[in-house]
């Protein structure tokens, strides 16, 4: 399991084409963004910023907020700037979170068996001794390793920009809150791992790298739906949720789990993949 | 050679959606004998490779490797069996020692550094070790996909078109290293291929495939003795005989230093050469379309 696991992630790790792009829009996501947001907001003040994106309708949404430990944090904070960072930094960005291991794991699982397809190299591994679910596993790890480390160099990157930019603005640290640990230890590795399962699902069902990554795209769509949900004022991803959202997911990837165990044998792979 | 069976195929069948590819298939292969799996493209060869290896089933019929069920054991069974695959089914990506101790790993070696590189060496492949194998001519891929399905030291090992793309010299290569494999290591080996001539004197015994069935098996000489029913024999001499017999045997053809005579049989080969040698000088005789490829259209006429 292992073998495969590491050979698939030295593949990545060789190929600048692959994991370039990786890291590109990971860092613009958690490091440019908050980091122009941080200045934007400490240069031009919220009314500067008003005509940028909807920062301005923003500050009223957070205004009429129900009571809630957000809006107790907010009403403890003083300057409107305060408030609008907080609520950007520690609550907007959050979803980003959410995407980035998507992404990843979508790129990467989409490369598992259709790659090995198209190269014609899932023919050795099949006539290998290893077992189905081991062969699964090893690429599931493949894809779940990379993209949890990079998310994780992604938080540290982004608490790094946040507390270092936003110092000025609190006089104290604003990150990590309750809500980024829930989110990085909780939520993030299920939503990571039930990306991977479904891309390898769909990687092991296509015949080809294209077809397993465009299907793949998919699973954004939740999150893209979260995003602007909050975006909207109609939902907060606050603790709660995004204990529910863990929570769920972990259910979600169990079941997987079980679907590729009892599914996937040699012969149905090998069937919808060689011959 | 012995007679303990590794391999046993009982009415065998295998379909893809409507297509059936392997028809009622049955055989046996005993230890260490070099069997080769002949038949056109399509015939059926790779999928049998495949059945036999546990990694598609069968819709009918059974398969033993070792005495256990290629279906129920079939993990136990490919840790004993290595396989060459026509595309050689290497990571073009990684070096050819990375290639060798990756698939070393999948087959449970533990520290397989010194057979890694005893099988680099075995193969002339020690210089380009660390070369990437996308960058390998289709010789080195070959050479490199047996090291890789040699890797764990198998008790049988097949092989799908090994000589597919290489040049004569390669070829050879090639087949003499098998065959030394399985005079000096007793490797029971199934050879599929449709280059015929390549493989008529590595092989103990021939199997031969049309559209999914077994249409005829056995050695060269049986083969002979079935299909060969009129013998064509030339003979090198300078005797220049008139008409269209000589001896009491029929001439086919005439060349100058060279006769061509119709036998009936096999056992009139010792006479006609015992008169011709009383007549006049014989340099060497040979009989004429014994060669395999003869024999395998002498049997898919038969069989058509």
């Amino acid at each position: 399991m292992w073998a495969i696991a590491i050979k698939d992630m030295r593949a990545i790790g060789n190929s600048v084409q692959v994991w370039l792009p990786m890291l590109i829009v990971p860092v613009i996501m958690c490091v440019l963004l908050p980091g122009g947001l941080i200045l934007g907001v400490r240069h031009f003040g919220v009314e500067g910023m008003d005509n940028v994106g909807s920062l301005g309708s923003l500050d009223k949404m957070l205004a009429a907020l129900p009571p809630s430990s957000l809006k107790a944090a907010l009403d403890a904070l003083a300057s409107p700037e305060q408030k609008l960072l907080y609520f950007a930094l520690n609550y907007m960005f959050v979803p980003f979170f959410l995407l980035i291991p998507l992404m990843l794991s979508s790129v990467i699982t989409a490369n598992s068996f259709a790659v090995e397809k198209e190269r014609k190299t899932l023919e050795s591994l099949l006539f290998s001794p290893i077992d189905i679910p081991s062969l699964f596993l090893g690429k599931v790890l493949s894809a779940f390793v990379p993209s949890m480390l990079v998310t994780w160099l992604c938080t540290f990157l982004y608490g790094l920009v946040v507390d270092i930019l936003a110092y000025p603005i609190y006089r104290r640290l604003i990150f990590p809150t309750t809500n980024w640990i829930v989110l990085i230890f909780w939520a993030v590795p299920a939503v990571s791992l039930v990306a991977v399962f479904i891309n390898v699902i769909i990687s092991a069902k296509v015949k080809g790298f294209q077809e397993a990554y465009q299907l793949g795209g998919l699973l954004v769509l939740p999150v893209l739906g979260l995003i602007m949900g909050q975006a909207m004022g109609a939902l907060i991803i606050d603790v709660r949720l995004l204990g529910w959202i863990g929570a769920l997911v972990w259910v979600l990837d169990f079941g997987l789990l079980r679907f590729i165990v009892r599914h996937f044998d040699r012969n149905k792979l090998f069937e919808s993949q060689v011959s | 050679m012995e007679d303990k069976v590794v391999i046993k195929l009982d009415g065998v069948t295998k379909a893809f959606g409507s297509m059936t590819v392997i028809k009622d298939l049955s055989f046996t292969i005993r230890a260490g004998e070099i069997v080769g799996l002949l038949g056109p493209n399509g015939s059926g060869k790779t999928t049998t490779v495949r059945l036999i290896n546990g990694v598609i089933a069968p819709n009918t019929g059974s398969i033993e490797v070792f005495g256990r069920s290629s279906l129920a054991e079939s993990d136990s069974i490919r840790a004993r069996t290595g396989v060459l695959t026509e595309t050689a089914g290497l990571y073009g990506e990684m070096t050819a020692r990375e290639n060798l101790a990756f698939f070393a790993k999948l087959y449970g070696l533990r520290d397989p550094q010194h057979r890694v590189e005893e099988l680099l060496e075995t193969f002339g492949l020690c210089e380009h070790k660390y070369r990437k194998v996308g960058a390998f001519s289709t010789g080195m891929r070959k050479r490199l996909g047996i090291a890789k399905a040699l890797v764990h030291r198998p008790d049988v090992l097949f092989l799908d078109e090994p000589t597919t793309g290489l040049d004569p010299e390669a070829s050879r290569d090639l087949l003499s290293y098998i065959e030394d494999l399985n005079k000096n290591e007793g490797v029971t080996i199934l050879l599929a291929t449709h280059l015929l001539k390549q493989v008529q004197d590595l092989c103990h015994r021939f199997l031969f495939l049309h559209e999914g069935r077994l249409i005829e098996a056995g050695t060269l000489r049986e083969l002979e003795d079935k299909y060969l029913r009129s013998f064509q024999v030339k003979v090198e001499t300078d005797l220049v005989p008139k008409g269209s017999s000589y001896l009491g045997f029929s001439l086919y053809d005439k060349m100058p230093g060279f006769l061509i005579f119709n036998l009936q049989s096999k056992e009139q080969i010792p006479i006609l050469l015992s008169k011709l040698l009383q007549a006049g000088p014989v340099y060497s005789a040979e009989i004429l379309g014994r060669d395999l490829e003869t024999l395998y259209f002498n049997i898919r006429g038969e069989v058509q």
